[in-house]
């Protein structure tokens, strides 16, 4: 008997992961791209700070435009503060078209909002391994060990070289691959396709289908 | 709950849910990952798919706010080469730190190789491809 839990534990604990971080942080939950976020963390560092001298800028603006307006009145003829016009530092964002989504839109507790802040983001990927690590640990199953297990040796190799080499090619793969497609199995996979999201649902199929042919032929043919 | 600290609460208490819930659920065995992939056993595919459908619903319930996104020419490329490296490593960006803290020592080498692999998209991005890619942490 499988040590793993059942498919509707997993199914109701991967949903309630998903779902509280939408609620709490309004934003979609994503691993691929907070190791895309801490991995280049001096420009986000950086697009982080330009937001934060923006909102400065834009909290300057509305009291100046409040104070001209109590110093001179709002008629017409009155002088007004200089528009600060609406940035978006995180080049990879988009605001929506105008009437995209409208409908959508008027849940009152939903706000648009940027990428989190850099230092969740790590904390979510060190918060990933001390999970991990708890589950190891409590379900004895922690083991450490030089290589990847029974099932990886007998289907694609035991040669530990081969396995280094693959192990990295694998993870180029998908690094490069996710960050490709926007998102990976978090991100498109629960976040995406929750939301319906046609482009999650398309790579969604695209990278489960992929899975699927290689793991085939890792069983049957390689 | 927007404040700075509530998001990094958030995002704490979803990484140690989400690392506890996928080690638990089977992701890090490359055995039960193959078993999945050529249908041996459903169950971890009917827990990733339970999972969606749940939160279709919840988030209908909800009227969760859905973001746009467009199939960008990226996509399709992007999401062969994710399927391709996930059923050869084992490990999608989460789970390889999943497979190093139950003791899997060599999935260090593949967060390493995750890593170029970002690193170098982003690189070849600005270089090559000028696509704008959106991100799944919106």
């Amino acid at each position: 008997m499988s040590t793993y839990w059942p498919w509707w534990a997993g199914a109701v604990g991967l949903a309630l992961v998903t779902i509280n971080y939408t609620l709490t942080t309004d934003r979609s939950f994503g691993v691929s791209s907070a190791w895309d976020r801490v991995l280049h963390w001096r420009r986000e560092r950086r697009l982080e700070q330009m937001e934060e001298e923006f909102t400065d800028d834009q909290a300057l603006a509305e009291a100046l435009a409040a104070a001209t307006a109590e110093h001179f009145g709002t008629g017409a003829g009155a002088p007004t503060a200089p528009q600060v016009p609406h940035q978006m530092p995180y080049g990879e964002s988009q605001p929506p078209p105008p009437g995209v989504e409208q409908a959508a839109d008027e849940t009152p507790s939903v706000t648009s909002t940027g990428p989190a802040p850099l230092v969740t983001q790590a904390a979510l990927l060190v918060s990933i391994f001390l999970g991990g690590l708890i589950a190891a640990f409590t379900s004895g199953r922690f083991q450490l060990r030089y290589d990847m297990g029974p099932g990886f040796r007998d289907l694609v190799t035991a040669d530990p070289v081969t396995m280094v080499v693959l192990l990295f090619l694998g993870g180029v793969l998908v690094g490069f691959g996710t960050r490709l497609a926007g998102g990976c199995s978090s991100g498109h996979g629960l976040s995406g396709c929750g939301r319906l999201r046609p482009v999650s649902i398309v790579a969604t199929a695209v990278f489960f289908g992929t899975a699927v042919g290689v793991s085939f032929l890792l069983w049957k043919v390689i | 709950m927007r404040t700075r600290g509530a998001v990094l609460l958030a995002n704490i208490i979803t990484g140690l849910a989400l690392g506890y819930t996928v080690a638990n659920i089977g992701f890090g065995d490359y055995a039960e990952l193959n078993r999945m992939f050529t249908f041996q056993d459903l169950r971890m595919f009917f827990s990733f798919a339970g999972a969606v459908g749940i939160i279709v619903c919840v988030f209908a319930v909800l009227r969760v706010r859905r973001t746009p996104g467009r199939i960008h020419a990226g996509v399709i490329p992007g999401a062969v080469l994710f399927g391709t490296g996930w059923a050869i490593s084992g490990g999608c960006p989460a789970i390889p730190i999943i497979q190093v803290a139950g003791g899997y020592l060599p999935a260090l080498v593949t967060v390493v190789g995750v890593a170029v692999g970002i690193r170098l998209c982003r690189w070849a991005n600005a270089r090559y491809f000028h696509l704008d890619r959106g991100s799944c942490g919106l």
